[in-house]
């Protein structure tokens, strides 16, 4: 039953993700936008490369979208609403996350176009720069809990959200999630300017809808990560806790999504540069500030 | 029923479906946004979004008229949108190798509404048909045939494995079919040609293919026409000296053959023992019996890296190892051996430059290993511009859709000097307030473009309504408002976070280059054909120049000149070109030069019994085709797009 819920809430959130990124880039605000675009595309023919690499062009959208829902599994809407409470929660939402490079470079590879591959392989230097300003703030954050349940981390979060109690590891965090979800200006393997769609180039008709379907449950999945990891979660007055989580989570998605309207993309060298020379530093000196908060205060 | 239906028998679902599609057309334009709007046509105002890929759209709009090469490109962009698709044109005469336009209209903007209504309705009612046709045109189809990598006599016309060495045989496009690979524009290469069939998976072994990757490695390059053969020529003598330890490409034939030359020379010297080694059989398959280059993956066997190799015979080979491949690879400037992925063809139809444009970029990775970059093919050139003189400015006009108003100013001046009379000065300060309001809109028509390219999304939108604005202003009030705008729009962008480290760098020029226009003065060289007119300095006009030779320094010339040509349109005081005759003067020799918004154009008439023969005409665009390859080189892929986008070429500036 909770699984079927969170999978609806999830596909709801995923829905209301599409009318706003459709409304960050054109302006109009259309509700039934996604419906006839999704029916749109499911009546177009959907075409294969004349030689693909057939598995991994098959096989990439399915896998970003189970990788997205299995990340999701073990983020609480509400106390109860969980599909998988694990024990090694926040760990295991950073290895689901592995699998979108995966899904990637293989979109990227299978369809045989150049764009295509530039656009995976430039996916796999990013997930170089992310991939440790995803795990090291989560490990702050798991110190502060003293335990990996997503659950736990929430209810430490009661008196204070790590948002305000670890700001630094918060800012990595976000930011490492929107490259996650290759949103602009992290857009670097899909890239509509310089790439012409990138790893999406090739897709159409209805592996195009799985793969949309793919990135805005991606989305949603992350903006959950971040407002489950430092914006408390569940928890605040008056609604009730699921509804909490929704706002949350929404209001993050739109921030992400729109952020990247007013900045140019980022350059490789740059994402991988500062990925390292600035994030990790940061990363690192938020999880001794942490140790150090938690032992003293 | 609309040209390109889905085959398939009309139901419930079915007709839902194609109400859906109804509402969400998406339109991939030729040649782009920015040409719609130069001619005040707002698509997304009618209800077309926009699509950057015909991969995703469902309606091709053709927007102006279309030459032989665009015509082709957008026949494979065409073939490349998945069913069902249709066709808009707006104000396009002649659509030949496409399908009949599904509706055709005028160049206004409730002529263009009506007709994406009209689309709506044709889409929602016939998108699915039991009688839909294939699209299939010749001039779009190639073959492919079947070469081995390692042996490139051998050719097959079927799949299979090589006799000699047992590889599987990879395909590539057959000779001289045509010249496919300048007019995919989604830059894959592997489904255009005739992708167009009945059955919606399966498709013909018809394409050539550019740019795949896999064991295929190099060597399907296709190069029909003598120039590129030459090129190739060059850059696999180019590579041979790279194996000799050199290690530079630089992509362009005469570079490449003077290393060849260097290189034979140093080749005998080095290596005599191996001359032998140097099959000859291979040179000639390479360069004779194809009339095409074909894999260079042979060119130097035996080069004194793999003295102990011989020349590699792979008569008993069945497994061959990392080193073994790419032994006989060219080498990057970084040393390594990879895999070159070559001519991937970004444009005519590229979302990130300008519609036409084709830049050709070999890809080691995501550096650009060299790069070329053409024009539109069967654009009209000078020599084909001479006939009356009463109608030369109308020729001109036409000549390149991205500025006609400079054009036409030029053959009036020209025509002007060649008949020795001045113009009045009512019609000087008409043609500056012209002239300025094309410099301003075609900025933004670029700032737009830029925009896109480089993923600021915002700056696309608002430089393009503001184009937009512009080409449709009326008066010298809207102008006035207009300028007070442009203001904010250039603070705005000097104000964007990290759009100065992106493009700090990037795109820099030789010194020996000597670019026009915004470029140079973008480089602190006040090259302006208007410092010049005695009309501009009693406007109190001064060249914008900015240091830096970047893009950065680009974007910011364009963006002062886009305020300061706003200025001087207002106190110009007119913005549209009076008439003028000359009937029945004599014309002697003549030539004017323009500063156009890409840098000063210079027209020379010779007439002859009363008709234009020689024309010589001078464009900046053709200028700075030429450095593409110098910005292109060694960068990585994003800068070079961003290098070449900044330079604002063209494409319609170029004879070809």
């Amino acid at each position: 039953m909770n699984a079927v819920l969170a999978i609806l809430m999830l596909l709801t959130g995923a829905y209301l993700v599409a009318v706003l990124e459709d409304w960050a880039s054109t302006g109009r605000l259309r509700l039934a936008g996604p419906i006839t675009s999704g029916l749109a595309l499911l009546g177009r023919e959907s075409i294969v490369p004349r030689q693909p690499d057939r598995i991994f062009f098959e096989v990439a959208p399915p896998l970003l979208l189970v990788a997205a829902l299995l990340a999701a599994a073990v983020l609480p809407l509400s106390p109860n609403l969980i599909v998988a409470d694990l024990a090694t929660g926040a760990l295991f939402v950073n290895a689901a996350l592995a699998y979108v490079m995966v899904a990637l470079l293989m979109a990227g590879w299978g369809p045989d176009g150049a764009y295509a591959m530039v656009g995976g392989f430039r996916f796999l230097g990013q997930l170089i720069a992310y991939s440790m300003l995803i795990v090291m703030p989560i490990t702050a954050v798991a110190m502060r809990a003293e335990s990996l349940f997503t659950t736990e981390v929430v209810e430490s979060q009661a008196a204070l959200p790590n948002a305000i109690y670890q700001p630094v590891g918060f800012v990595a965090f976000f930011v490492a999630a929107m490259a996650v979800a290759f949103l602009p200006p992290l857009d670097l393997p899909t890239a509509p300017g310089e790439l012409a769609g990138g790893v999406m180039a090739e897709y159409t008709g209805w592996r195009l809808a799985v793969m949309r379907l793919a990135r805005a449950v991606l989305v949603v999945t992350l903006a959950a990560a971040v407002s489950v990891f430092y914006l408390g979660g569940w928890l605040g007055p008056v609604l009730p806790p699921w509804a909490w989580s929704a706002i949350k989570t929404l209001l993050v998605a739109a921030t992400m999504l729109l952020a990247g309207r007013y900045v140019p993309r980022l350059r490789e060298t740059h994402v991988l540069e500062w990925g390292w020379k600035i994030g990790i530093p940061l990363a690192l000196l938020n999880i001794f500030y942490v140790g150090v908060l938690l032992l003293v205060v | 029923m609309i040209s390109g239906a889905r085959q398939a028998r009309p139901n419930f679902f079915r007709r839902l479906v194609a109400w859906a599609q109804a509402r969400e057309l998406a339109a991939f334009v030729v040649s782009g946004p920015e040409a719609a709007r130069a001619i005040g046509v707002d698509l997304e105002a009618a209800g077309l979004r926009a699509s950057h890929t015909p991969r995703h759209a469902s309606v091709l709009v053709l927007v102006g008229e279309l030459p032989p090469g665009l015509k082709r490109a957008t026949a494979v962009a065409y073939a490349q949108m998945p069913r069902p698709r249709a066709i808009l044109a707006v104000g396009v005469g002649d659509v030949s190798l496409l399908p009949k336009p599904d509706v055709a209209v005028g160049p206004g903007q409730e002529d263009v509404a009506a007709g994406a209504a009209e689309l709506r309705r044709l889409f929602a009612r016939s998108a699915f048909s039991p009688e839909a046709s294939d699209f299939d045109v010749d001039a779009i189809r190639t073959q492919t045939e079947y070469v081995c990598p390692m042996h490139p006599e051998v050719v097959r016309s079927e799949p299979g494995s090589c006799p000699i060495c047992g590889m599987d045989l990879v395909p590539r496009g057959a000779a001289g079919v045509n010249n496919l690979g300048a007019a995919d524009d989604a830059g894959d290469g592997t489904h255009h040609g005739s992708m167009d069939h009945g059955s919606h998976e399966q498709h013909d072994a018809q394409d050539e293919d550019h740019g795949s990757h896999g064991d295929t490695g190099h060597g399907e390059g296709e190069h029909p026409t003598a120039a590129h053969d030459d090129r190739e020529e060059g850059w696999d003598e180019g590579r041979e000296v790279a194996d000799h330890g050199h290690s530079e490409h630089d992509g362009h034939g005469q570079g490449g053959v003077s290393h060849g030359e260097h290189d034979h020379a140093e080749h005998q010297h080095t290596d005599e023992g191996d001359a032998d080694a140097h099959p000859d059989g291979h040179g000639d398959s390479e360069h004779g019996a194809h009339g095409e280059h074909e894999g260079h993956e042979h060119t130097d066997h035996g080069g004194h890296d793999h003295g102990g190799h011989e020349h590699m015979d792979h008569g008993d080979m069945g497994f061959m190892s990392m080193v073994e491949m790419t032994e006989n690879l060219p080498r990057s400037s970084d040393g390594l051996q990879m895999e070159w992925v070559e001519d991937v063809p970004f444009g005519p139809l590229f979302p990130g430059l300008p519609g036409g444009l084709t830049l050709t970029v070999t890809l080691d990775g995501d550096t650009v290993a060299g790069a070329e970059a053409e024009g539109i093919e069967g654009r009209a050139s000078a020599k084909d511009l001479g006939g009356l003189a009463e109608t030369l400015a109308d020729r001109l006009a036409r000549l390149d859709p991205l500025s006609p108003i400079a054009y036409r100013v030029l053959a009036l001046r020209a025509l002007e000097s060649a008949a020795g009379v001045e113009p009045d000065e009512r019609m000087v300060f008409a043609r500056v307030g012209a002239l300025e309001k094309e410099r301003a809109a075609s900025h933004l028509g670029w700032l737009s473009l830029f925009g896109r390219l480089i993923g600021y999304q915002w700056l696309e939108d608002r430089a393009g309504s503001f184009q937009l604005a512009l080409v449709r202003a009326a008066s010298i009030d809207e102008v006035a408002r207009l300028w007070v705008e442009a203001g904010r729009l250039s603070r705005r962008v000097e104000k964007t976070p990290l759009l100065r480290r992106k493009l700090r760098g990037v795109g820099l020029l030789p010194e020996e280059a000597e670019p026009l226009g915004p470029v140079a003065r973008a480089a602190g060289v006040g090259r302006d054909a208007r410092a010049d007119e005695e009309i501009y300095q009693s406007l109190g006009f001064e060249s914008v120049i900015r240091e830096g030779d970047d893009a950065l320094s680009r974007l910011r010339v364009r963006l002062t000149e886009i305020e300061q040509s706003l200025d001087l349109v207002q106190k110009a005081g007119e913005m549209t070109i009076p008439e003028r005759t000359l009937n029945g003067v004599p014309l002697r020799e003549g030539s004017a030069t323009v500063e156009t918004p890409r840098g000063a154009a210079t027209l020379h008439l010779t007439p002859e019994r009363g008709a234009l023969k020689d024309l010589e005409l001078d464009e900046p665009s053709a200028r700075h085709l030429g450095l593409v390859g110098v910005v292109a080189e060694q960068q990585e892929l994003a800068d070079v797009l961003v290098g070449v986008a900044s330079l604002d070429l063209s494409p319609w500036g170029v004879a070809r």
